[in-house]
């Protein structure tokens, strides 16, 4: 026992608790992001367009995000992170503003339940033009009373299905230029170089 | 020296030991299972997690009111026209407010084209004019391309009116 020992096997052990512990940690934290980014996609659902440039100062906050989702059927939801501020605009914690800017045709979200293939689980509250533009107005100001501070402003993103006419998003530009959102972003999901062409 | 001074009493210890071993049957579990299980599903997070963060393209729109005139030499500025197909359509102006020709562009050359355009004149304004029954998608494709190509970005929004229309249909829809 003692021969082979000495002269073979020196036998190192190494230690892997501290290495298996800082795992353990970095696991937790990616499993916790990973969950909690798509919990939040979730309200509203749609396919996003590809594009190759992404700026690379521009990324998306943590909080105070107002997300505007254009449906293929051609609604707007305008969604706010922050539950205070929806229960102040929309009456209820859980609520989503819904406005459909196209007067010749109506929105089947209240009839079906569904916004695009999705069930909405959320209250939808219906807005015509002039309550979506005072809406817009509105979410920046109550974000600023609720946080204190006067220079306080929602970082704006546009998530459009790639399907939707370009009609809705003009009427939201339009309506997000009144209401003194002039910068916002478009969300878009990578597209590599090789696949283009 | 240092070194062996601190080698030396590591190997005395280290014979010193085997008595010890053999009285505290010390339980070794093997981790190199769960570590490899566990390094598995951290890669595999840290991959989705990357995957899932969405781009953000910016988009400002001008200062001012909307009925804020803004007063452009016509000579510098370039129509980016798009049909309702998804066909898109360069045109330059002139200062005397007329325009070139036509000529329709593939979105994948969108850049290049830019940049040849703004090498002979870095002062163009861009006029964008969309079709509203377009696809939001080849909004966003010329977009990604004029925000890829190697230009100072100026450009403008605007309503599709009838004169751009028919302009649109007199060079093939």
């Amino acid at each position: 026992m003692r021969k082979v020992r000495e002269i073979k096997k020196p036998d190192i052990k190494i230690d892997m608790t501290p290495m298996v512990d800082v795992i353990m940690l970095l696991l937790t934290f990616f499993m916790l992001t990973a969950t909690f980014r798509a919990a939040e996609s979730e309200a509203v659902e749609v396919a996003l367009p590809q594009s190759i440039y992404s700026d690379p100062d521009n990324k998306m906050r943590e909080s105070d995000v107002m997300t505007l989702s254009l449906t293929k059927d051609g609604d707007i939801f305008v969604d706010v992170d922050n539950y205070k501020i929806r229960e102040k605009i929309f009456g209820d914690q859980f609520a989503i503003g819904l406005y459909h800017p196209d007067s010749t045709s109506q929105s089947t979200v209240m009839q079906t339940g569904k916004a695009g293939d999705k069930e909405i689980k959320r209250k939808v509250v219906v807005m015509n033009k002039a309550q979506f533009d005072k809406v817009l107005v509105d979410l920046k100001n109550s974000l600023r009373s609720v946080t204190g501070n006067k220079q306080a402003s929602f970082q704006v993103v546009v998530k459009g299905d790639k399907d939707v006419s370009y009609g809705v998003f003009e009427d939201l530009m339009a309506s997000l230029h009144e209401s003194d959102n002039k910068i916002f972003s478009l969300v878009t999901m990578i597209k590599s170089e090789s696949k283009k062409e | 020296m240092a070194g062996g001074g601190f080698d030396a009493p590591e190997v005395a210890q280290g014979k010193g030991n085997k008595h010890k071993k053999s009285k505290a049957a010390g339980v070794r579990i093997d981790m190199t299972p769960m570590v490899d299980v566990i390094m598995l599903l951290l890669t595999f997070f840290m991959l989705t997690t990357t995957l899932s963060a969405p781009q953000l393209m910016k988009v400002s729109l001008p200062k001012g009111d909307v009925k804020d005139k803004v007063k452009v030499d016509m000579g510098n500025v370039l129509y980016v026209r798009v049909s309702d197909k998804g066909n898109i359509y360069f045109a330059q102006g002139r200062s005397d407010g007329s325009e070139s020709e036509m000529k329709k562009v593939e979105v994948k050359n969108i850049a290049t084209e830019l940049e040849k355009i703004y090498a002979v004149n870095n002062n163009l304004l861009l006029l964008l004019k969309f079709d509203r029954k377009m696809k939001y998608n080849v909004m966003s494709d010329v977009f990604d391309e004029i925000s890829r190509a190697k230009i100072e970005r100026r450009y403008a929004f605007l309503k599709m009116e009838d004169a751009d229309l028919q302009k649109i249909v007199a060079a093939g829809g």
